[in-house]
């Protein structure tokens, strides 16, 4: 049967051809990028911290007795007074090698990885769980509101989430506060665990976590619902208007595999976009999340750390955060790689 | 004998309801398919081709709605369907190519994702036999190395080859009935006749069609009969050799004036002065009246019906009969 073997022939080649043009090319292209980019930002914050101020300075300020030889020991300690290529190019070595130094003042001299790793933990656990909901709900909800554009629920829909966009997490969290925490007393005030293991309710200190996210993420949840069911809705919107959805439509295909096949795989694209860069925006708006709920994260870490001219944990979070922001980037690109062919293929 | 009709549409209203107002789309019009025929749907953008095969897959998109009429297929009214009816009929029994071939098919997924998920939607075979099928179906609309091409992506293919998917898509599960919506408009001349070299041959599959297109010239070689379209309302019906040989209709006389393939003389093809009318408050009467050289008095008065001037010759214009009498003196 020679169409037998087209089949198989065509099954053969398209494997050949799917494992040359394979996504690892183009990850290890783009890892290749980030590179520079990494060292391009590690030099702008080393920099930039070293010509804020002198952090012995502010550590021995409030001691009147201190003598400039103590002074200029304490500068020789930390290796301050080498040149400033040379602090970086020694940070750069022991960052290869997995150290990014100690603390000068938070939690006394701890090594600023345990630092970062601890808070941002923190930061992490809230923030992912506040995505993860936020996505889980809006998505369908644009999607429903647009597949039924100015209906009662389009409009009742598209009316709460601009009035949801409008009001500032910080405002949304106080009148939270007020309301949960200060006059019904459900959920505690802030921080992410009791401090004493005898106030764990159930003596479980899991939910004692889960009693301490809840407040918090529920609130996030909410203010990054509203951006991303504009989003869906309105992607959404212009992908079924689109001529390959008429013509799945007029295939006979089932409006389920016209919306959630054809559909929303276009309309995602946008969504992964905002979900990229909502990494970069999460930990620039952490500091005011974590200061309004007064959750231990990295935000409120990097606050602390400048006020007190914290060298090496500003830097090690800055070498942290960078690295986040770029991982979500490459992962933002495959995830476009896989969803969109063009990318992938040229 | 009378020849028969796989299609009959009696008084199909489709409206768009817009902000701006109710736009008229389709306004009451009345046309038939034969079996095994090729009707040519004719007239300028903006008329309602298609708007008409939508409604026929009653896939109108939002405003739209299909207010009144019957669309019988095979003695069935396509109206009283279900909606799970129509998905088996559509693509299966009535087969869709649209407008613009660059757009028609999904850019994210591989054209053999897009063929065989239509196979598999019709017919109960394995997903083996669905890509057999579909490399068979490229042979068909004429593909070199289809084992190749099937697996490639819509931006990887030029317009021509596009289409030619489209097409195959269309016939991949052998549809009683083809709606080709301009299948050649967007295309390059040399490619718009090899596609309609192949429309042309698909005619020996023995299926119908509704060949939609603005220019006669297109027509000319592929449909059997052919119905003029202006602004929601069918002017002219008629076999296509009466249709160049003797038009009755001021506008169809004004569309084969337009040809841009004018085949006996190269004359430069003339544009019909004015623009298709505002279909939310279309003129009263014939909507062509003010555009119509040879408009009367009471043409803005009266709406003309579609009217048997000889036989299998159908025309909506009051003064057809007098233009038939003179037809040598008014025409060029
Ligand atoms: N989605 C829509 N919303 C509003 N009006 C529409 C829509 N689609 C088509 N129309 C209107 O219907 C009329 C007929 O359109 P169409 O059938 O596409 O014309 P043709 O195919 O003959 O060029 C036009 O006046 C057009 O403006
Ligand atoms: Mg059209």
């Amino acid at each position: 049967m020679p169409i037998k073997t087209n089949v198989l022939q065509s099954i053969l080649y398209k494997i050949k051809h799917m494992a040359k043009s394979s996504m690892a090319k183009y990850v290890l292209r783009r890892l290749l990028y980030l590179i520079p980019i990494f060292f391009g930002i590690l030099i702008i914050v080393f920099v930039s911290t070293r010509m804020a101020g002198d952090p012995v300075k502010l550590m021995t300020g409030l001691n009147p007795r201190i003598t400039a030889e103590a002074r200029e020991r304490l500068t020789q300690y930390y290796g301050l007074d080498q040149p400033l290529y040379y602090q970086f190019l020694k940070f750069v070595w022991e960052m290869l090698h997995g150290n990014l130094g100690n603390s000068y003042a938070i939690r006394g001299g701890t090594a600023v990885t345990t630092l970062v790793g601890d808070y941002a933990w923190e930061t992490f656990k809230l923030q992912l769980t506040a995505l993860f909901f936020s996505l889980l709900i809006a998505i369908p909800i644009g999607i429903l509101s647009a597949r039924k554009q100015y209906s009662k629920l389009d409009v009742t829909v598209t009316t709460t989430s601009l009035i949801g966009t409008c009001i500032p997490i910080f405002y949304m969290g106080i009148v939270a506060i007020l309301i949960f925490s200060y006059s019904l007393g459900w959920f505690p005030y802030g921080a992410a665990h009791s401090l004493d293991p005898s106030r764990y309710p159930f003596g479980s200190y899991l939910l004692d976590e889960l009693w301490h996210l809840f407040l918090p993420a529920t609130v996030l949840t909410f203010a990054e619902l509203a951006p991303v069911v504009l989003l869906v809705r309105s992607s959404m919107l212009e992908v079924l208007r689109q001529d390959y959805i008429l013509a799945a439509r007029a295939s006979g295909l089932s409006e389920r595999t016209v919306i959630y096949k054809h559909a929303l795989r276009n309309a995602l694209i946008p969504v992964v976009t905002y979900v990229g860069l909502y990494f970069g925006g999460m930990l620039a708006g952490a500091p005011i999340t974590e200061k309004v709920f007064n959750w231990p994260g990295v935000g409120r870490l990097y606050v602390e750390a400048i006020s007190k001219l914290d060298f090496p944990v500003i830097t090690g979070i800055t070498v942290f955060v960078t690295l986040m922001v770029l991982i979500a980037n490459l992962v933002t690109d495959i995830a476009y790689a896989y969803i969109d062919p063009r990318i992938r293929i040229e | 004998m009378a020849p028969r009709e796989i299609l009959k549409i009696e008084n199909l209203t489709t409206y768009f309801y817009t902000w701006a107002g109710v736009v008229k789309a389709v306004d009451g019009i009345s046309l038939d398919v034969r079996e095994g025929e090729t009707l040519g749907l004719v007239g300028e953008s903006g008329s309602g081709k298609s708007v008409t095969a939508l409604s026929i897959l009653r896939i109108v998109p939002m405003p739209g709605r299909i207010i009144g009429g019957k669309i019988i297929y095979k003695g069935e009214n396509l109206l009283e369907k279900t909606e799970d009816e129509m998905q088996q009929i559509r693509g299966k029994e009535i087969a869709y190519i649209s407008q613009d071939p660059a757009t028609s098919l999904n850019p994210v997924f591989s054209i053999a994702d897009q063929l065989t998920e239509v196979i598999r939607r019709h017919q109960n075979v394995t997903k083996e036999e669905a890509l057999k099928k579909a490399i068979e179906l490229f042979r068909l609309v004429e593909i070199a190395d289809p084992e190749i091409k099937i697996w490639n992506y819509p931006h990887q293919l030029s317009g021509g080859m596009k289409q030619r998917i489209a097409i195959a898509r269309a016939l991949s599960c052998q549809p009683n009935l083809l709606l080709a919506d301009e299948p050649t408009t967007n295309l390059d001349v040399t490619i718009q006749a090899q596609i309609l070299e192949l429309m042309k041959n698909l005619k020996k599959l023995g299926m119908s069609m509704i060949l939609i297109t603005h220019d006669m010239g297109v027509v000319a070689g592929v449909a059997d009969r052919i119905n003029v379209m202006y602004a929601g309302r069918v002017c002219e019906v008629a076999s296509t050799k009466t249709i160049f040989r003797n038009p009755v209709h001021p506008y169809s006389r004004a569309l084969l004036e337009a040809v841009s393939h004018v085949t006996v003389k190269r004359v430069q093809p003339k544009i019909i002065p004015g623009a298709i009318p505002n279909l939310i408050s279309p003129p009263s009467g014939c909507r062509f009246h003010p555009r119509c050289d040879f408009a009367a008095a009471e043409c803005a008065a009266v709406v003309p019906q579609l009217v048997e001037i000889e036989p299998e010759h159908y025309v909506a214009c009051i003064r057809a009969k007098e233009f038939m009498e003179n037809v040598k003196e008014v025409k060029l």
